[in-house]
């Protein structure tokens, strides 16, 4: 599993309300009963359980489609993340070595089927041991009828779906559960297979109503057919090119790697030649950046919407405000101007040959100063978007200290200790130059330490870069002489 | 080797998912004419404590005087919730405010009956669990004054307790 999906997994843990697995399982075997209570017929009662799980997964990831914009959009892609599917809609992790695949080959078809095995299953863990394990399978007499996780699975099909419709993608996937522990086989194993549009229409044209016999009623669900363009298409778009596997291919390439990447995806999603997507800026450099640091706090609250909930609390909200302000400060004290420039200078050189020499040439004419400036000016929208009020902040913390202090009515007969709270703003002044002359003074050092790690990367990886034989060449050559000898070894 | 259901008290699940299942089987209750919904959902609930003590109990005897503690560990093992608990001695009931209610989330507009319903029935049905056939205190839901899928901030869930073992 590559390290974004193991992020990924970790993020949905963190931002998931739990509770103990055995409350988990209980409320949903609970739930089989109920429904068995009412339909009084145990095939039923699966398919029912089946189809309000996917209602229930459907309504949970409408209420978190960002996240799922990252998800990779192929049908395969999903099948092969189907450990963090199963991670979003159950919360618990699967250990080392319990999940396993077999790819079962589809003449005629794009793509082929998938037996997902997972060893041992929650949901039967010791079912059947205990008088509350009412619910009866040996009732069941049509063995394709789905076992104790139809409702987990049904989960698992309408997220796996929702990923591909929001990726807008031609193809679902339909997962059935073949084996059953509660049904006294060895493992539960998934059974997953893709359709195209056409093939999906006709499978899910059959009514629940008259998939079931005891006559229940059941209120069946309407699956919209396309997810409606946008005025921030070009944003899905960008989350589209932007997805797990694609991140997790870019992290392990260099620049010109990534360049081509970029270019390639700008082609294949947008229809556009990387120039021509560029010139859209030309001339609005500035807004480029600032749109980049706009972005980039709206996706770190994509995640749960921390940001935005943590400063709905107004005094939350000006404490991020200072420490922003106080942050955009001091990157220009601790980052050395030199280290800045550099960076600006990758931005060219990655630029160059993806847009026009006209839009590289006005990048140029920034410093690395205006390039951090734009992209706080932009970070600074978002902020506000998300509820910090810039105007409403002093100069500094210190003075929002005074502010409160001055709201507050002072006696006219002062106490000693009264007259003491009332030159607590002037201490706090005098505290904070002495503190502001600490900061000056320790930026020298860390701008050594900052330029010393700087310098020394950038030496090591230009000599990597410049010695083909060297190195580089190297690692290359021994990594192809260890993959000749296994070969050898197959054979 | 398959798991127990020992080995799933040590792990967690996220109800994300779970939670919209209850109100989903609360629609299909209504769209098949089930009227006693609220007593179903209790139903749910002391079942599940029914099998619950058998894997895990807080303590082998429950009185007044540990009561509070009791409910608080109860929800804090099971349900991963911190909840607030007051004792009202003159009416003998138990009200426990619960601001992150793991059944309870949204406001939901066409549901009569709370998600918690089912933990109200469970603590009670766990206290009476363990104190079967002593005649101590004994503990029944009494109503969800407030609940999120309401509309309201928090979910309070009130109790009325007996000691000596007869409600």
């Amino acid at each position: 599993m590559g390290a974004v999906q193991w992020l990924l997994k970790k993020i949905t843990k963190v931002f998931g309300r739990n509770t103990t697995s055995l409350f988990y399982v209980l409320l949903y075997r609970e739930t089989l009963k109920e429904i068995n209570n009412i339909a009084k017929d145990e095939e039923d009662s699966i398919i029912i359980l089946r189809e309000i799980g996917k209602k229930a997964a459907t309504e949970s990831c409408e209420r978190h489609t960002a996240v799922f914009k990252w998800m990779p959009g192929s049908p395969r892609k999903v099948i092969e993340y189907f450990e963090l599917l199963w991670v979003v809609v159950f919360g618990k992790e699967l250990e080392e070595g319990e999940l396993t695949y077999e790819e079962l080959p589809k003449e005629g078809s794009k793509y082929n089927d998938y037996l997902v095995t997972i060893k041992s299953c929650p949901l039967c863990a010791g079912y059947g041991l205990d008088a509350e394990d009412t619910f009866n399978f040996q009732k069941i007499s049509n063995k394709d009828t789905e076992g104790l996780a139809c409702g987990l699975t049904g989960m698992l099909e309408s997220v796996a779906n929702f990923i591909l419709k929001i990726k807008r993608s031609d193809y679902r996937i339909n997962i059935v559960e073949q084996k059953c522990l509660a049904k006294g086989e060895e493992h539960l194993q998934f059974m997953c297979k893709i359709y195209d549009s056409l093939e999906w229409k006709e499978l899910s044209s059959v009514r629940i109503q008259d998939k079931i016999r005891s006559g229940v009623k059941f209120e069946e669900s309407i699956e919209e057919d396309v997810v409606q363009e946008t005025k921030l298409d070009i944003i899905d778009k960008l989350q589209e090119v932007l997805s797990l596997d694609k991140i997790e291919e870019l992290l392990d390439e260099p620049l010109e790697g990534v360049k081509s990447k970029v270019a390639e995806i700008i082609e294949d999603k947008l229809n556009l030649n990387p120039e021509h997507f560029f010139d859209y800026f030309k001339n609005y450099e500035d807004d480029l950046l600032r749109i980049i640091g706009y972005l980039a706090v709206h996706l770190l609250n994509e995640y749960g919407g921390l940001i935005e909930k943590i400063l709905e609390n107004t005094t939350f909200a000006k404490i991020a405000g200072y420490l922003f302000k106080q942050l955009r400060e001091f990157v220009f004290l601790f980052i050395p101007i030199d280290v800045i420039n550099d960076y600006h200078q990758l931005l060219i050189s990655f630029l160059d040959g993806l847009a026009s020499d006209e839009m590289v040439e006005n990048i140029r004419q920034f410093s690395g100063k205006d390039d951090i400036r734009f992209l706080f000016e932009g970070a600074q929208i978002a902020l506000e978007n998300l509820g910090i009020d810039f105007s409403e902040l002093k100069d500094n913390v210190w003075e929002e200290l005074r502010k409160e202090r001055e709201d507050g009515l002072l006696p006219s007969d002062q106490s000693m200790m009264e007259k003491t709270e009332r030159n607590i703003p002037n201490l706090i002044r005098i505290m904070q130059e002495i503190l502001m002359l600490f900061s000056d003074i320790l930026t020298l050092p860390i701008r050594v330490l900052i330029s010393e790690s700087h310098y020394g990367l950038k030496t090591a990886i230009n000599s990597v870069v410049s010695e083909e034989e060297g190195l580089f060449g190297s690692i290359k050559d021994r990594i192809d002489t260890i993959f000749d000898y296994v070969q050898e070894i197959k054979q | 080797m398959n798991l127990t259901r020992e080995d799933l008290i040590q792990s967690d699940a996220t109800m994300n998912q779970m939670r919209n299942m209850v109100y989903h089987l609360q629609r299909f209750m209504k769209i098949n004419g089930v009227s006693e919904t609220r007593e179903n959902l209790r139903r749910m609930g002391r079942n599940i404590a029914r099998t619950y003590v058998k894997y895990w109990k807080p303590i082998d005897h429950i009185n007044l005087s540990n009561v509070r503690d009791v409910i608080s560990t109860i929800y804090k093992h099971i349900l991963n919730s911190s909840v607030s608990i007051e004792i009202d001695k003159l009416n003998k009931t138990i009200t426990v405010q619960d601001n992150d209610c793991s059944l309870c989330k949204y406001h939901i507009n066409d549901i009569d009956v709370a998600g918690c319903e089912i933990i109200a029935a469970m603590t009670s049905e766990i206290i009476t669990c363990i104190n079967k056939e002593k005649s101590s205190l004994k503990l029944q839901p009494l109503n969800i004054l407030d609940s999120r899928t309401f509309g309201n901030k928090s979910c309070i869930q009130s109790f009325k307790y007996e000691e000596g073992g007869v409600l």
